[in-house]
């Protein structure tokens, strides 16, 4: 029943990108996002849509998974696109489709805020691609680390994402079990309005939480009998470090970075 | 009630990375009133095969057929499938959910669209057939009882819809030997009164005191299929699959490879006693 759901985005393979340490992935991801903004035409997008053509080249993840990154917000990109096209304010009438008038300039500054996003989502997908979950967590835990000076719990942090993306397929699973049972036993999940649905939902829900917090009390346990006790004094299996490579991939963000603040400027 | 299954196949995940075969064309039939044992190796098949029996799962490939009728056709009645063949997943304490035990056994026949009065008829009857006070457990929680009375619950509550074939995935699996022996011999009983039972062993010895017959799954196939006694003729390839032969056929090898004439297709405890003893009386004579 829940067969057609790929958990997590993550696309393993060999190739520089991903390779690349997390901790500067994370940091790419967030200077993309500067360069789209910065961006203040529609030619200044074109440097960007070329980086991201030549990362997603290099990290062998196929163009049509990148792309399907964009389904859910399918709605949402054209909801905005028709409504920025119909009454954002412009000059130069384009096409009069009697109960409105197009205008050059709304249009593209529709284009321009489609893009906007749809560049913002597939970095975002390019980055879960290509990093393992658990990877992306110690990346972000070693980046959030300084901030433990103000008490920010990082590790803590870091650990519950960690435990949360490792136990998603396991209740999935459970669910598929029990539904099954419950199925089994004459439960109709599938038909009926959404008061009746959402009642069916309690045969499946109780015993999930239920099998949730019995897992989480073995965890526990199990993490206590390994002397876990917290991020302090912990060492690493496998220690980050930066590599020429991604010295390499900052200096090219940062081209890019230049290059879009240039055609902004320019034109 | 017959149950076939004709060249079923089914397959995980088609067309995805994640494909995968977990039976491949099984044909095979639960007769009514039989003791079928499905037996085999984790993984090879057993659990997709069961739920196929109720049409939980759709065949990949192959058909279903309850009494001739194919039950993925249009026009056949899911539910009533699933009130006839019965399935007791494993672990089957884990999908108790309701306030109390009444509550829970009533789940199945309240779905199945009865009166109060009959649905209360029917809890109390499936309470007593696993062998619980209706009085005593009716307005407990199910989650305060113990391991095996919760299973003893969960099997309730598949037998208040009174299904016709019982159909039971390691119904004994984690329990401690008492509730074990109770459990086993529950589902006997069951089987004496007239339920077609099948059940997913990983015990031999269980297979051979109770099933009338039994099928072997290796790696998605049906690759052996009979009675007891046939199926543990073949110890050798049973022990070469990597599964356990009863413990009396063990000693049986180990006895004939030792060069005592021990016959072949004992398996019953009973039965080797008398064996062993008529062994030792002619031993005796020779001395």
């Amino acid at each position: 029943m829940f067969d057609n759901i790929t958990l997590g985005q993550y696309y393993p393979a060999q190739s520089v990108v991903h390779a690349l340490d997390p901790r500067m992935k994370i940091c790419l991801l967030v200077l993309s996002i500067v360069a789209i903004f910065l961006a203040g035409n529609l030619l200044a997008f074109v440097p960007v849509m070329a980086f991201l053509a030549l990362a997603c080249k290099m990290s062998r993840v196929p163009v049509k998974l990148l792309i399907r990154g964009l389904k859910p917000l399918r709605f949402i990109l054209v909801f905005t696109f028709l409504l920025n096209l119909f009454f954002l304010q412009g000059e130069t009438p384009l096409l009069n489709l009697g109960f409105a008038v197009i205008k050059k300039e709304a249009l593209i500054l529709s284009v321009h805020y489609a893009l906007r996003l749809v560049l913002l989502v597939l970095f975002s997908s390019l980055l879960t691609l290509t990093t393992a979950p658990v990877t992306l967590t110690d990346g972000l835990e070693r980046l959030l680390s300084p901030l433990r000076v103000i008490h920010f719990p990082a590790h803590e942090m870091a650990m519950m994402m960690t435990i949360a993306l490792r136990f998603i397929p396991t209740l999935l699973e459970e669910a598929d079990k029990i539904m099954k049972a419950q199925t089994a036993r004459g439960a109709d999940f599938e038909s009926g309005n959404l008061i009746k649905r959402a009642k069916a939902m309690v045969p499946l829900l109780v015993p999930l939480f239920v099998s949730a917090f019995r897992r989480a009390g073995d965890l526990a346990m199990a993490m206590e009998a390994r002397c876990y006790h917290g991020g302090e004094g912990r060492t690493r299996l496998r220690v980050l470090k930066m590599a020429k490579n991604d010295y390499l991939a900052l200096g090219a963000m940062g081209l890019l970075i230049a290059c879009v603040v240039l055609l902004s400027r320019v034109y | 009630m017959q149950i076939t299954l004709e060249n079923v196949t089914h397959t995980y995940q088609p067309g995805s990375p994640f494909q995968a075969t977990a039976i491949r064309n099984v044909n095979m039939t639960v007769n009514p009133g039989e003791f079928l044992a499905l037996i085999g190796h984790t993984g090879s098949g057993k659990s997709t095969l069961a739920q196929h029996l109720n049409g939980l799962l759709k065949p990949t490939e192959g058909r279903v057929l309850l009494d001739g009728q194919d039950i993925h056709e249009k026009g056949c009645d899911k539910k009533e499938v699933r009130r006839k063949v019965g399935l007791v997943f494993q672990y089957p304490e884990h999908q108790l959910f309701e306030e109390t035990v009444a509550k829970d056994v009533a789940f199945g026949p309240k779905n199945l669209g009865l009166s109060a009065g009959e649905t209360d008829a029917r809890v109390r009857e499936a309470l007593e057939k696993v062998g619980l006070n209706y009085d005593d457990m009716a307005e407990r929680s199910p989650f305060e009882l113990s391991g095996g009375q919760m299973r003893r619950v969960a099997i309730a509550g598949v037998l208040a819809m009174r299904p016709e074939c019982l159909v039971l995935d390691e119904p004994a699996a984690g329990l401690d030997p008492q509730s074990r022996e109770e459990m086993l011999q529950l589902i006997s009983g069951l089987h004496e009164a007239g339920s077609t039972v099948v059940m997913i062993s990983h015990s031999m010895d269980d297979v051979a005191r109770f099933a009338t017959r039994a099928v072997v799954m290796e790696k998605g196939e049906a690759v052996m299929a009979g009675a007891p006694e046939e199926i543990f003729r073949h110890a050798d390839r049973l022990v070469a699959m990597g599964l356990d032969v009863p413990k009396v056929c063990q000693l049986g090898l180990r006895l004939r490879e030792e060069g005592l004439p021990f016959p072949e297709g004992v398996f019953r405890e009973e039965d080797a006693a008398a064996a062993l003893l008529s062994l030792w009386k002619e031993g005796k004579g020779h001395v």
